[in-house]
């Protein structure tokens, strides 16, 4: 069903995906469009994140409290809704990329001892 | 609402993003129009992005519900015969047994005004082998000793009632009251204390002079009503029957004892005499009432004082006594307060409700089970669509609850007017005034069974379908599966569960009513018709040292009888059938066989003047009634009844033998004679058989003769017979008595039919009540059953349209619809014939004039139900026969 393939696909991301975001907010506080672009544009336009995953994923870090939000006007006179995130959001985006490392790491060591 | 704020700010979040999306394309040159579909396109189904977003917050199941309740609220619109049908069934089911479950609950469970009213007992001396008769109460002595040696009771207190008609002289009004001498430590036994002032000085009982002898604690009501409520009644000296107490505290509001909230109730400190010194036939008993300690049973409790009076009744000189007080039994308080009858009368209306409950569930089953069906193929397209099982379910859950809810508040609304009306109606035989708010708690229980069944009975039909497979049912409309004949048969075993049920209520109500019917029909042995009854409330101290019968009866006789349109007027102690009084009378056995009985006679002992035979049309067997020579001056004369003569007569073929028999001495030295024997009549229940009874000449009773006391200070009624309206003669009568004496002005009026019709008591009342469970089972079952028919016919009318079209008769199909509701109907009434003979015993104990298996009630409602159930089924049967083929076959 199609609500299922979605909710999948949200899984699949979700980890990386929720770092990304936090990693985003580092930078200063950001409305979802402009979330979405600096993924793509800091990827090197390689990850585009869908909207069907980031408002979801957005309102799950809210709750969660790694995040929170305030409407403000944009530059281009928009109103729009800005995420920034939290103490505990930086406590969790360092816990984060500690295991993204090692996650790296440890997939690198398999790869490379596979004979190629 | 925070939730909708921010599923609106959602929107504005997605709106602003796609806003923005399309503003920086548009920027960098494309075109408008195209970009904004682009970008749409790429954000993909945006209400699932949001479906999903609020997801997150935890809070879709409420918007489910109210979005499941909305579309249920829809769906019952669009067919209201439904559910109306269901929410009407509920109300019925919920109303009868809230109704009840009020009543029963005030009279039978609920805690009395006294703390751990429970463990309040009442105890007695009994004889030897625990046989009382219904004899209460014991002596000081003996009570005296339970309290020292018993390790059953925290406490032991007792009272006793103040002989005859009590008035307080109040600074508003002078009313009568009840006026009780108790114990020290009665009111610590209740644990209730004062509201205001104090308790009576907890000095251990003595025969010594008691400071607080003129003490007086009066209840909450007296103090309302005559003294206004006034804070500064403590210490006032009041009085009663003309003699001073000081009023020393006032009882809590709704305090009453012994249990009697309808009657202002005063209490003075018993004050034990000489006579309390002794163990003989004359000593003073009590009321004892004890309260048991935690933990210890009644049974317990009798055991250990049974042993205790074994040793105490050596102290009875003579041996009968002894022998009549060797014992002890104990009585439950809150027990005594309804009468047993009363209680199986409640009992049984309460299972009868229950029936009901029942019936009302398995027909709201049915409905329900009927809807899915036709629902079938709409739950098919939604499964096919994507609609999760649990959705589903969780929908038609809705659904339930919805009609659930409805029927739950409007039945509990039916059952508070229920109560409120059937308050009068019960009120005549229940010590309590039955409150019109119900018992919350109960109630509770009552709604949430209802709905738990409601539900269950939705979702298992949803349950069902929901796991149907989806595409037969798309493909034929889920008409002819196998699934659907199952439930066919199903449903046909719970219209069978409902005619049997219905059935047994029914068989019910016919016994009643036969048994109301032949208690109307016993031959009371005396007139009924055009007769005034006062029961006259009597200030017997104010002639203490005169004469009554002189002074108050004789000429008060005389102004009735001169009322207009007043053919004649009497004095009886008590009417027949009345409740108010009763004087025993033990006539000693004479061993020597000469004179009469050889065995003791208990006799009810009533007075009666002259003028009554006129107004009873009482018959005499044998010799004459009162007449106007039997005055004080001429011989002591006295009447019997059959059934004293019988026990009395030395020759059991010729009861007229005991006419001119002496019987005892109404007046001192003076011999009365028998001179008449009364037929039989209904003396205190219609359906009892007539006790012996002896009556004595109002004119004759002088203060000086033994029964004055019994018979002229305490109870006494005034019959009339006229051929007016009792409306425009009973104020007449009043003014005459008032004339008589104001407190007189206090009596109760009514008819001698009233009096009867108060005598049939809880089988009349039992019988109304269930004339209406029964009715309502009857119209549950019926719609049950004409609901199944109705359904099956649409069901198949392709069916029958194809038999039709290959020449079958419309008469055929009359007869295959038919068929099947006489199957149903002749299972249903086996069954519930077979249930309601089985539950014969339950009533069996409240008929009269009929078994409870009798043949011609059990095969009229039968044959009713029958009937009825064939009528209903008619009509679907008609429209099943009516059937055009060319239309049914073209609907495929």
């Amino acid at each position: 069903m199609a609500k299922e393939i979605y909710k999948n696909r949200i899984e699949l991301l979700q980890g990386t995906l929720d770092m990304l975001i936090l990693q985003t907010l580092q930078w200063g506080p950001q409305h979802g469009y402009g979330i979405s672009q600096a993924i793509r544009v800091s990827s090197g336009e390689v990850l585009q994140v869908e909207t069907g995953s980031l408002y979801p994923a957005l309102h799950r870090l809210e709750r969660q409290k790694w995040v929170e939000s305030d409407w403000r006007v944009t530059e281009s006179n928009q109103r729009a809704k800005y995420y920034s995130i939290t103490a505990a959001g930086k406590e969790q985006l360092a816990e984060n990329r500690d295991r993204w490392e090692q996650m790296v790491a440890a997939i690198g060591g398999v790869l490379g001892t596979e004979p190629s | 609402m925070r939730w909708w704020r921010k599923r609106s700010e959602l929107d504005a979040e997605i709106e602003a993003h796609i806003r923005m999306a399309v503003a920086e394309r548009v920027a960098r040159g494309e075109d408008e129009a195209a970009v904004r579909l682009e970008v749409e396109r790429e954000m993909g189904n945006v209400a699932l992005v949001k479906d999903v977003a609020r997801e997150a917050w935890g809070w879709v199941w409420l918007e489910r519900l109210l979005q499941d309740l909305r579309y249920a609220l829809r769906q019952l619109r669009k067919s209201p015969a439904f559910a109306v049908t269901v929410i009407a069934t509920l109300a019925l089911g919920i109303a009868a047994p809230a109704a009840m479950f009020t009543v029963v609950d005030r009279v039978m469970l609920r805690p009395l005004p006294y703390k751990d009213a429970d463990r309040l007992v009442y105890i007695n001396d009994a004889s030897k082998r625990n046989e009382h008769d219904g004899r209460s109460r014991a002596p000081y002595l003996d009570l005296q000793e339970w309290r020292k040696w018993n390790r059953s009771f925290e406490s032991i207190g007792f009272y006793t009632q103040a002989n005859g008609r009590n008035f307080l002289e109040g600074k508003i009004a002078t009313e009568g009251v009840g006026f009780y001498k108790v114990s020290a430590n009665l009111f610590p036994v209740l644990r209730v204390a004062p509201a205001l002032g104090r308790d009576f000085r907890s000095d251990p009982d003595s025969f010594a002079k008691n400071a607080d002898e003129k003490s007086l604690v009066i209840s909450d009501a007296a103090w309302r009503s005559m003294f206004g409520g006034d804070p500064g009644i403590l210490g006032q000296s009041v009085k009663i029957n003309g003699e001073p107490y000081i009023v020393v505290g006032v009882m809590p509001r709704g305090f009453s004892f012994p249990f009697d909230p309808e009657n202002p109730e005063v209490w003075t400190l018993v004050q034990l005499a000489d006579a309390d010194k002794g163990r003989t036939d004359e000593t003073p008993e009590y009321t004892v009432l004890g309260r048991l300690k935690y933990g210890v049973r009644e049974a317990q409790a009798e055991a250990e004082l049974m042993t205790l009076q074994k040793q105490i009744a050596v102290g009875y000189a003579d041996t009968e006594t002894r022998q009549e007080r060797s014992g002890v039994w104990l009585g439950s308080y809150s027990g005594s307060l309804v009468e047993k009858d009363a209680k199986r009368a409640l009992g049984m209306l309460l299972a009868a409700s229950g029936i009901l409950w029942l019936i009302a569930c398995v027909n709201v089953t049915n409905l329900l089970l009927a809807r899915a069906m036709v629902r079938q193929r709409e739950v098919a397209v939604r499964g096919a669509l994507g609609a999760g099982r649990w959705r589903i379910m969780q929908q038609f859950m809705a659904e339930g609850l919805l009609l659930s809810g409805c029927g739950a508040v409007i039945g509990l609304g039916l059952a508070l007017v229920a109560v409120k009306l059937f308050a009068g109606g019960i009120k005549h035989h229940l010590p309590f005034p039955v409150a019109i708010v119900p018992d919350w708690r109960m109630i509770a229980a009552l709604l949430s069974l209802t709905v738990v069944s409601a539900l269950i009975s939705s979702i298992w039909p949803a349950w069902m379908s929901a796991h149907a497979p989806i595409e037969p049912a798309l493909k034929q409309g889920g008409w002819q599966t196998g699934a659907a004949r199952r439930q066919n048969r199903m449903r046909s075993a719970l219209v069978i569960v409902e005619i049997a049920l219905s059935l047994t209520l029914l068989v019910g109500c016919g016994l009643l009513l036969r048994t109301i019917y032949a208690l109307r029909h016993v031959p009371l042995g005396f007139r009924t018709d055009h007769i005034i009854v006062a029961n006259l409330q009597i200030p017997g101290y104010k002639f203490a040292g005169r004469n009554m019968t002189n002074n108050l009866y004789l000429p008060l006789l005389e102004r009735a009888k001169h009322l207009p349109g007043v053919q004649a007027a009497g004095l009886m102690s008590e009417v027949p059938l009345g409740t108010t009084f009763n004087v025993a009378l033990t006539l000693k056995g004479d061993n020597t066989g000469s004179r009469g009985a050889t065995k003791d006679v208990s006799a009810k002992l009533n007075a009666a003047s002259p003028e009554l035979q006129k107004i009873f049309g009482f018959k005499m067997l044998a010799g004459r009634f009162f007449n106007e020579q039997d005055t004080a001056s001429s011989e002591p004369v006295i009447i019997v009844n059959r059934a004293f003569a019988k026990a009395f007569a030395p020759n059991q073929s010729d009861l007229n033998k005991v006419i001119g028999m002496e019987l005892w001495h109404i007046t001192p030295n003076k011999n009365a004679h028998i001179i008449g024997v009364l037929d039989d009549m209904r003396q205190m229940t219609v359906a009892d058989p007539s006790q012996p009874e002896v009556e004595v000449s109002v004119p004759q009773i002088t203060p000086e003769s033994g029964v004055y006391k019994f018979l002229e200070g305490i109870a006494m009624d005034l019959a009339l017979r006229t051929d007016r309206d009792p409306k425009e003669v009973i104020p007449e009568l009043r003014e005459v008595l008032r004339q008589a004496d104001p407190a007189l002005a206090g009596s109760n009026f009514t008819t001698m039919d009233q009096v009867v019709e108060d005598s049939f008591g809880s089988q009349r009342l039992a019988a109304h009540l269930l004339e209406i469970f029964g009715g309502s089972a009857l119209l549950l079952c019926v719609a049950g059953l004409y609901g199944l028919l109705a359904y099956v016919v649409s069901q198949r009318t392709r069916e029958l349209g194809v038999r039709l079209a290959l020449g079958a008769q419309r008469g055929d199909l009359l007869w295959l619809v038919m068929r099947q509701a006489s199957v149903m109907l002749v299972s249903g009434v086996v069954i519930g014939l077979g249930l309601a003979i089985a539950s014969g015993r339950v009533v069996r104990s409240y008929l009269y004039g009929v078994s409870a298996r009798d043949g011609w009630t059990l095969g009229l409602v039968a044959v009713t139900l029958l009937v009825v159930g064939l009528l209903a089924a008619y009509l679907p049967a008609r429209r099943a026969a009516g059937v055009d083929p060319m239309e049914a076959l073209r609907a495929e």
